[in-house]
C-alpha cells in the first residue's frame, strides 16, 4: 500500500511525539547537563560549564568504582547461573508429558513476581532469626549456620542475584523448551543412528543449535543486570556498606538524595554508554535470528 | 525413530524418568515455594511470623489491618496502582496500535532507524529519562502526582507496544486491507474495521503486558512520590518496616495482594507472555 501521505502521518505523529518528549529529549537534557555543575539543592538552574570533570570525576571516584565494581560482579553472579539453570531445566521438562505441561505453566510465575516484591519476600524469607531459607540453609549447610545473609558484603550480593536468578531461570527455562521444541527430531536421531550417546547427541548437536537463542537470553539478561534497581532498594539498600551499591543505585543516590545533577546525568551516561554496547548487540542478534523474521 | 535407538531406549528407560520426574518436582518447589511461604504468612498473625511451622490457626486479620487506613492508606495505595496502570494502558495502546500499523504497513524515509529507535529506547536506563523529568515535574509542580506517573509509563509501554503489535500485523497477509481498499474502504476504516479485529489477540496481550509493567513499576514511583494520596503500593509497602521491625505478616498479605491479579493475567496470556517479555526474541 502506497498512499495516503497524510494518513501515516497521522499513524505516527502521537507515537513520535511521545517518544520525542521521553526519550529523546531526556537524551540530550542529561546529556548537556553532565558537562555542568549543578547541585539542585544550591541552585535552581544549571550553573556553569565544565566540560568533562564529571567523567574525569567519576573515574577516580573510589565510590564510582565499586559501583561499577559490584555490577559487574551482580552480572557474573547472576547471569551464566541463570542460563545454566535455566537451561538444566528446559532439559528435564523438554517432553511434553502431562507433569511437564503442568509445570511450564507454573514457570511463568516468579517472572510476574514484581522485581520490588521479590526483594521484600527474600529479606523475610533470609532473615536470620526466623527466616525459612535461613532455617533450610543452615540445616542443609550447618557450615553455613552463623552467616547473617544480608550482613555480609559477598552474602547480601548472593542473596540479590537469587531474586534475580529465582525469576529469571524459569523464564529462560520456558523459552529454550520453547527452542527445543523446534529442532527437527530427525537431527538428534541421526547422531544416535552413527553411535553418539546422550551426552555426545546435547554437546555435539542439541547446544551448537540452541547456540543463537542462549546468546539472546545472555544479552538480554545482561541489559537488566546492568540496570538493577528495585531489589536493591527493597532488599538490601546498598548494604552492608557499598557491598551492594549498583551503578544504577549509585546515580540514584546522587542524583535524587544528593541532589548533584550534572554528577549524576555524567554517572547515568556512563551506564548508557555500558548499556548501548550491550544493546546494540542484543539488537543485532535480534536482527540476524533466522527465526525472526519482524 | 530408528531402530538403534529403539533398542537402546529399555537399558535406562526407568532410571532416567525417575530422575526426570524428580527434576520437574525440584522445579515445582523452586518455583512455588518461596510464594507459598509468602501466601501462608500472610494468613498468620504477628506471633505465629516467627516459627516455620505449619500448624497455625489462619486469620485474614492481616488484610483487613491493611485497609483500615492507619496508618498507611494502602486502600488509596492501592487504587493509586490500579488507576496508574489502567490510564497508561489506555494511552499507550491505541497509540501505539496506530504507529505499528504505520510501521507494518506503509513506506517512509528513515523507518529501519526509526524501527531501530524504538527497539533501543526500551533498553533506556531509567535514570536517564527521570532527571530531565524530576527537574520538569518539580519546575510544574508535578511531583508526587498520579500525572507524572502516568507520563513515566508512557515513555516504556509505548515502544514495546508498537514493536510488539508491529509483529503481529507483519504476520497479516496484506491482501485482505488491500481488497478492502478496492471495495472503497477508507484507509482509517482498514485499520478500525479489518486489521484491528484481526489483530485483537496482540491488543489485548499488550494491553495486559503494558497493565502489568506499570502495576510492577517500582523506581519511578519510588523516586517521583512521597504522600499517600500519588503513591503506588509497590512502593508503599517500604513505610511497614519501622523502627521496631517489620511486620512481616501484613508485608506478605501486602505482597499477595500485588502479586495476585499479576498471576491471573499473565497465565491469561501464557502463549504470548515470553515473546513479550523478552521482545519478540521468541517466536
Amino acid at each position: 500500500m502506497q498512499r495516503g501521505k497524510y494518513f501515516k502521518i497521522i499513524l505516527l505523529g502521537p507515537a513520535l511525539i511521545i517518544l520525542a518528549a521521553t526519550a529523546a529529549y531526556p537524551l540530550g537534557f542529561t546529556f548537556a547537563m553532565s558537562f555542568r555543575n549543578w547541585q539542585l539543592a544550591k541552585s535552581f538552574t544549571p550553573q556553569d560549564f565544565i566540560g568533562f570533570d564529571h567523567y574525569v570525576r567519576a573515574f577516580t571516584d573510589d565510590i564510582f568504582l565499586n559501583s561499577l565494581k559490584v555490577t559487574l560482579e551482580f552480572v557474573a553472579l547472576s547471569v551464566p547461573t541463570s542460563i545454566l539453570l535455566g537451561l538444566a531445566m528446559a532439559l528435564i521438562l523438554q517432553r511434553p508429558t502431562n507433569l511437564n505441561r503442568f509445570v511450564r505453566i507454573l514457570l511463568i510465575l516468579p517472572f510476574a513476581v514484581a522485581p520490588a516484591l521479590k526483594g521484600y519476600s527474600w529479606r523475610f524469607m533470609l532473615d536470620p532469626g526466623y527466616g525459612i531459607f535461613d532455617q533450610m540453609i543452615d540445616f542443609l549447610f550447618p557450615v553455613l549456620k552463623d552467616i547473617v545473609w544480608l550482613q555480609e558484603p559477598f552474602w547480601a550480593l548472593t542473596a540479590l542475584a537469587i531474586t534475580e536468578i529465582w525469576g529469571w531461570a524459569p523464564l529462560i527455562a520456558l523459552v529454550f523448551v520453547g527452542a527445543l521444541g523446534v529442532i527437527d527430531p530427525e537431527i538428534p536421531d541421526a547422531a544416535r543412528v552413527d553411535g553418539a550417546n546422550d551426552w555426545q547427541v546435547f554437546r555435539h548437536v542439541t547446544l551448537p543449535l540452541l547456540r543463537p537463542i542462549i546468546m539472546l537470553m545472555t544479552l538480554l539478561r545482561i541489559i537488566y543486570s546492568l540496570r538493577l534497581f528495585d531489589q536493591v532498594a527493597t532488599l538490601t539498600g546498598g548494604g552492608p556498606g557499598r557491598s551492594t551499591e549498583t551503578l544504577n543505585f549509585f546515580i540514584y543516590r546522587t542524583g535524587f538524595r544528593f541532589l548533584d545533577i550534572g554528577y549524576a546525568s555524567a554517572l547515568a551516561y556512563i551506564l548508557m554508554a555500558i548499556l548501548f554496547v550491550v544493546t546494540f548487540l542484543y539488537v543485532k542478534a535480534l536482527m540476524r535470528d533466522p527465526q525472526n523474521d519482524s | 525413530m530408528t531402530a538403534k535407538a529403539l533398542t537402546q531406549q529399555p537399558i535406562r528407560h526407568y532410571g532416567m524418568e525417575a530422575l526426570r520426574v524428580l527434576g520437574a518436582l525440584l522445579i515445582i518447589f523452586f518455583v512455588i515455594f518461596p510464594i507459598f511461604w509468602l501466601f501462608l504468612t500472610s494468613l498468620k498473625n504477628e506471633g505465629d511470623t516467627w516459627s516455620s511451622s505449619l500448624s497455625f490457626t489462619p486469620t485474614l486479620s492481616n488484610f483487613s489491618q491493611l485497609f483500615d487506613g492507619k496508618p498507611y492508606d494502602f486502600g488509596r495505595m492501592l487504587l493509586n496502582t490500579f488507576f496508574v496502570s489502567v490510564v497508561s494502558a489506555l494511552f499507550s495502546v491505541p497509540i501505539a496500535t496506530m504507529a505499528a500499523f504505520a510501521f507494518s504497513r506503509y513506506r517512509f524515509i528513515g523507518k529501519d532507524l526509526l524501527l531501530v529507535a524504538v527497539l533501543a529506547s526500551q533498553f533506556l536506563p531509567g535514570v536517564v529519562v527521570l532527571i530531565p523529568f524530576f527537574i520538569l515535574f518539580r519546575d510544574l509542580q508535578l511531583l508526587d502526582t498520579l500525572t507524572a506517573l502516568i507520563i513515566m509509563h508512557l515513555s516504556g509501554g509505548i515502544p514495546f507496544g508498537i514493536w510488539m503489535l508491529k509483529g503481529f500485523i507483519d504476520s497479516l497477509p496484506v491482501e485482505i486491507e488491500e481488497a478492502a481498499v478496492v471495495d472503497g474502504a477508507s484507509e482509517f476504516g482498514v485499520l478500525r474495521h479489518i486489521t484491528g479485529p484481526l489483530i485483537m489477540p496482540g491488543i489485548v496481550t499488550v494491553t495486559v503486558l503494558s497493565f502489568i509493567g506499570s502495576w510492577n513499576e517500582f523506581m519511578f514511583a519510588f523516586i517521583l512520590t512521597k504522600t499517600d494520596a500519588a503513591r503506588p503500593m509497590m512502593v508503599g509497602i517500604m513505610s511497614l518496616s519501622g523502627i521496631r521491625g517489620t511486620p512481616w505478616n501484613l508485608m506478605a498479605a501486602a505482597s499477595l495482594i500485588l502479586m495476585v491479579p499479576v498471576f491471573i493475567l499473565s497465565l491469561s496470556i501464557r502463549r504470548y507472555f515470553v515473546q513479550g517479555l523478552t521482545m519478540g526474541a521468541v517466536k
